[in-house]
């Protein structure tokens, strides 16, 4: 401990003349920096000011067509889908909340409290998180299938008619919805479930002594400690259903009747099947205006929690 | 006196009929939890052993008549999955390993180095962790089919898996901040003992920093292991295509049976790898 004041102290000294602009030490930070800046300008902040320049022109793959001023914008706001797709958006973030937001945290809750088994559990719900997105999909398509779809073979059995889980548009959504929770439930587990492993123990002994109830103390004393976390998790969870794109391309190709179409989807399908580049970055601009003011409250949410995923 | 060993409810709490009533009651909701998440797998587990005809046939019977092993013989030869995990591993392994690289000189040269206009570029970085990808998606593909200068297209090669992938905000935030919490003394003995700010980026920032990056580089492997859209943009040609294009182009030409036995094998490494990882994950996810 002495020694490291005696260093602390003496470069101190050391360092105040160095005030002035060091050029060689500023070519090395540039040096080092250099594959990020590159990558970044080529990959990030070129293709976004990018995007909003397409989303003044006629451009499609061959190339610049010309500009056509507010004329995307027009055609985009002039479109029923336009209004179909966020409305689909809507629901399947209030949804998503509705039916996967509890699901973690109940799950995070009783992995944490079990004397055997925890660690089995914790792994087995963290499963779908490591497999490829497209085959979990696969494999739930056929599922739902109408024909020979397992789950309308298992519902049979208690009595409940087959469902066109997927063809019926006031299925469909719930239906993928509960995928996207198989899908991601296990990764918020796991951050849910280090949250709780920081808890002072000493807290619940007091409690307990205390008189207070088991609920109460998962009420007064484990859900405060990871509410920080939950905020977190619940913007993070809204930004990601607002990106949905894998689980309507693949189960439904937005159908039935548009039902399941994503804004990204819609921005897949204007680029590179109606090739028309213009119009769909004008989709990705309204998508970037409502995702950055999500992306900038879970940024001010994180400040508070640095260094955290 | 620390208490090292009660969850919500104390030992003796859990012992008592009470706690067993709801232990039981956890222990179901967490067995009905655990069957839905094992069902899918489960499910082309048995149905990859199935002829394509009774697989459609109506009717909950999740075994198959008669078990043919050769669709599982079947679906590795013709799907070519040792191609298939090769290219992935490729594409996920180059693109963490770009990632890591890239990530830990810049984060090292924000941390430590200080360039001017490091504020600046600090707040760029972060801006592309505020707008989402796939706003920017369309003229990144532009840029790929004709990369600007060179003109040459990206498309069908590797490298247009691995820029993109190289480039984490994320990652370089996390290890900016592991950078300036490593203690300054560490960094001043060095420095008295003449090391060069290049030798202090080897010898202090990144072994000190080793199991964060090792946690992070996992984090992003799993990530980029199941990446769709990008990847099925760029790798049109069948011979390159990962996993996850592979399958998702095969569902249309091949029958059923044959493409959940596929999935099925497709979904067995990582499933391996988490049992051997668990451990690695739990510790590492909170940074």
């Amino acid at each position: 401990m002495e020694l490291t004041k005696t260093i602390t102290a003496f470069t101190k000294i050391e360092t105040k003349p160095r005030q002035r602009i060091n050029w060689k030490s500023q070519r090395l930070a540039y040096l080092f920096l250099f594959p990020a800046l590159i990558l970044f300008g080529l990959i990030c902040w070129y293709p976004i000011f990018q995007t909003i320049m397409y989303s003044f022109q006629e451009v499609n793959l061959s190339g610049f067509k010309g500009w056509v001023g507010f004329d995307n914008y027009r055609r985009m706001f002039g479109n029923p889908i336009f209004y179909i797709v966020w409305r689909n958006t809507l629901t399947y973030v209030l949804l998503s909340i509705a039916i996967g937001s509890m699901v973690p945290i109940v799950l995070a809750l009783m992995i944490n409290e079990m004397r055997r088994l925890s660690a089995f559990f914790q792994t087995l719900v963290y499963l779908p998180v490591l497999i490829p997105v497209v085959v979990g999909l696969i494999v739930w398509r056929q599922i739902y299938a109408p024909e020979g779809g397992i789950l309308n073979g298992l519902l049979q059995l208690v009595g409940i008619p087959p469902q066109l889980w997927l063809q019926n548009p006031a299925l469909a959504k719930p239906a993928i919805v509960v995928i996207m929770t198989w899908l991601g439930a296990g990764g918020t587990v796991l951050i849910y479930l280090s949250g709780l492993r920081e808890i002072p123990l000493e807290l619940y002994e007091a409690a307990e002594l205390d008189g207070f109830s088991v609920l109460k103390r998962i009420w007064f004393i484990t859900l405060p400690h990871i509410s920080a976390r939950i905020k977190i998790m619940l913007v993070l969870q809204i930004i990601f259903v607002a990106q949905v794109f894998t689980e309507p391309f693949i189960l439904t190709a937005g159908g039935p009747a548009n039902s399941t179409r994503s804004p990204v989807l819609e921005i897949y399908d204007t680029a590179f099947n109606q090739n028309n580049f213009g119009l769909a970055s004008a989709w990705s601009v309204s998508m970037l205006v409502v995702l950055s003011i999500f992306s900038i409250l879970y940024i001010f949410l994180q400040k508070k929690r640095p260094g955290e995923v | 006196m620390a208490i090292s060993n009660r969850g919500v409810m104390s030992n003796t709490e859990w012992r008592s009929p009470k706690g067993r009533l709801i232990a039981v009651i956890y222990f179901l909701i967490l067995t009905v939890a655990a069957v839905f998440v094992l069902f899918p797998f489960l499910f082309s587990f048995t149905a990859g052993f199935k002829t394509s005809l009774e697989v459609y046939k109506p009717g909950f019977h999740l075994l198959p008549e008669k078990w043919n092993w050769k669709n599982y013989a079947d679906a590795w030869q013709r799907f070519k999955m040792v191609r298939m995990f090769v290219n992935t591993a490729i594409a996920a392994g180059g693109g963490v390993l770009a990632q890591i690289i890239v990530s830990t000189m810049a984060a090292y040269s924000l941390a430590r180095l200080r360039p001017i206009g490091r504020n600046v570029i600090r707040a760029l970085i972060l801006i592309t962790m505020a707008v989402p990808g796939i706003a920017y998606l369309v003229p990144r593909y532009i840029i790929m089919t004709n990369l600007p200068l060179i003109h040459v297209s990206l498309v069908n090669s590797f490298w247009g898996l691995w820029i993109p992938y190289a480039c984490s905000s994320f990652m370089i935030l996390v290890l900016t901040n592991a950078f300036e919490q490593i203690p300054k003394p560490f960094f001043e003995i060095a420095q008295v003992d003449g090391a060069s700010d290049v030798r202090m980026f080897f010898m202090v920032a990144l072994p000190l920093t080793s199991s964060l990056i090792l946690v992070l580089g996992l984090l992003a492997f799993i990530a980029l292991w199941g990446d769709f859209l990008w990847p099925y943009l760029i790798l049109r040609n069948s011979e390159l295509q990962t996993v996850s294009v592979r399958l998702f182009t095969l569902t249309r030409s091949f029958p059923i049976n044959l493409y959940l036995a596929g999935s099925f094998i497709a979904m067995l490494p990582p499933t391996i790898a988490a049992f051997f990882l668990s451990t690695k994950i739990k510790g590492g996810l909170t940074i």
